[in-house]
C-alpha cells in the first residue's frame, strides 16, 4: 500500500515536473514589457503639487500673473559658409573587439621576509 | 483504489504548493543622501525601476520642482500590476503623508474613489491604508496606497496599483512585498 503510494506519487510529480521542464522549452515570448520610457504610473508618482500651493488648485491658478510673451527670435545673418579642409578625415582606426582585460597588480600587502 | 489515488493527488498538491511557495526574493534598500530609510524585498521575475532624487518642470508653468526617488516595481510579464514607493522629503507624519498621497493620486488615477482606509502596522511601523478604485486609459484600476510612519522624521509612500484583467495571485506578490517592508533607522 504505502509502496505503491510512494511509487504513484514518484510517478505523477515525475510527470509533472515534465511538463514544466518541457513547456519551459517553449521559447521566452511572453513578456509584453513597456517600451523603453513609457511607464505610466512611474510618471504619475514623480508628479506633485505637495510643494506647490496648497491653497490653490493647479487648474483654477488665478493668482499666477499671465506670462509675459516670448521675445522675439534675434535676426542673425547667416554665417559664413564653413571653409572645407583640404584633407579628407582618414577613417578611423579599426577597434580591438573586446577590451583587454586589467593588467595583473601586486597585491598591496606582502608578507614581510622572515627575519633570521 | 480510490483512497491511493486521493493521498496520491493530496502528496503531489502538498509537494507543488510547498515548491511555489519558496520565493528567492531580492532585497532592496531605498536611501536618500547617503542614508538608509527603508527596505523590502522584490519579488522573483519582477523588474524594480531605482529612480533617484530630480527636479521636474511643467512646461506650461514653468516652475521646477524636486522630487525624490521613486522606486517602481512591476511582473516582467504583466503590465496590468505596478507598485512603488517613495520617501518624500519633508513629509514627516502620516497626515502629512495623506495630504502628499492627495497631491499626486489625481495624476496616479482618474477618478478616484475610496472604497476603505485602515489603520495597519507594515513592518511593525504605524500606518495607514486607503483602497480605492478608478481608472486609467480607460480601464479600471484597483489602488492601494498606504503612508507608513518611519522613525526620525520621515514616511514611507507605497502605492500598489492592478488594472482590470491582471492575474489576481499577483495581490499575494504586492503583500508580499508589503510583508518583507522594514525600517533601517
Amino acid at each position: 500500500m504505502t509502496r505503491k503510494l510512494i511509487k504513484r506519487s514518484v510517478l505523477a510529480l515525475g510527470l509533472g515536473t515534465a511538463v514544466f521542464t518541457l513547456s519551459a522549452c517553449d521559447g521566452v515570448t511572453v513578456g509584453v514589457g513597456y517600451g523603453v520610457g513609457y511607464d505610466p504610473y512611474y510618471d504619475s508618482m514623480l508628479w506633485n503639487d505637495y510643494y506647490h500651493d496648497h491653497d490653490v488648485d493647479v487648474d483654477v491658478d488665478i493668482n499666477r500673473p499671465d506670462r509675459p510673451d516670448r521675445p522675439d527670435r534675434p535676426v542673425r545673418p547667416n554665417p559664413p559658409a564653413r571653409p572645407k579642409p583640404p584633407i579628407a578625415k582618414p577613417p578611423s582606426r579599426p577597434h580591438p573587439p573586446v577590451a583587454r582585460p586589467p593588467a595583473a597588480r601586486p597585491p598591496i600587502h606582502r608578507p614581510s621576509p622572515r627575519r633570521r | 483504489m480510490r483512497k491511493l489515488l486521493s493521498m496520491t493527488l493530496t502528496a503531489c498538491v502538498a509537494a507543488w504548493s510547498l515548491g511555489a511557495s519558496v520565493q528567492a526574493d531580492t532585497p532592496v534598500t531605498y536611501t536618500d543622501e547617503g542614508r538608509a530609510l527603508f527596505r523590502f524585498e522584490v519579488p522573483d521575475f519582477w523588474t524594480l525601476r531605482t529612480g533617484g532624487p530630480r527636479e521636474i518642470e511643467d512646461t506650461e508653468l514653468g516652475d521646477a520642482r524636486a522630487v525624490s526617488r521613486v522606486m517602481g516595481m512591476r511582473p516582467v510579464t504583466d503590465d496590468n500590476v505596478w507598485m512603488g514607493f517613495v520617501s518624500p522629503s519633508r513629509v514627516s507624519s502620516i497626515q502629512d503623508g495623506l495630504r502628499y498621497l492627495e497631491d499626486i493620486d489625481k495624476f496616479l488615477v482618474k477618478d478616484p474613489t475610496v472604497t476603505s482606509t485602515s489603520d495597519t502596522r507594515i513592518g511593525g511601523l504605524p500606518a495607514h491604508v486607503v483602497r480605492g478604485t478608478g481608472n486609467r486609459d480607460g480601464r479600471g484600476v484597483n489602488f492601494t496606497a498606504t503612508v507608513i510612519d518611519l522613525p526620525r522624521g520621515r514616511v514611507a509612500i507605497g502605492v500598489a496599483i492592478l488594472q482590470d484583467g491582471s492575474d489576481p495571485s499577483y495581490v499575494d506578490a504586492l503583500n508580499a512585498v508589503f510583508a518583507s517592508f522594514r525600517s533601517l533607522q
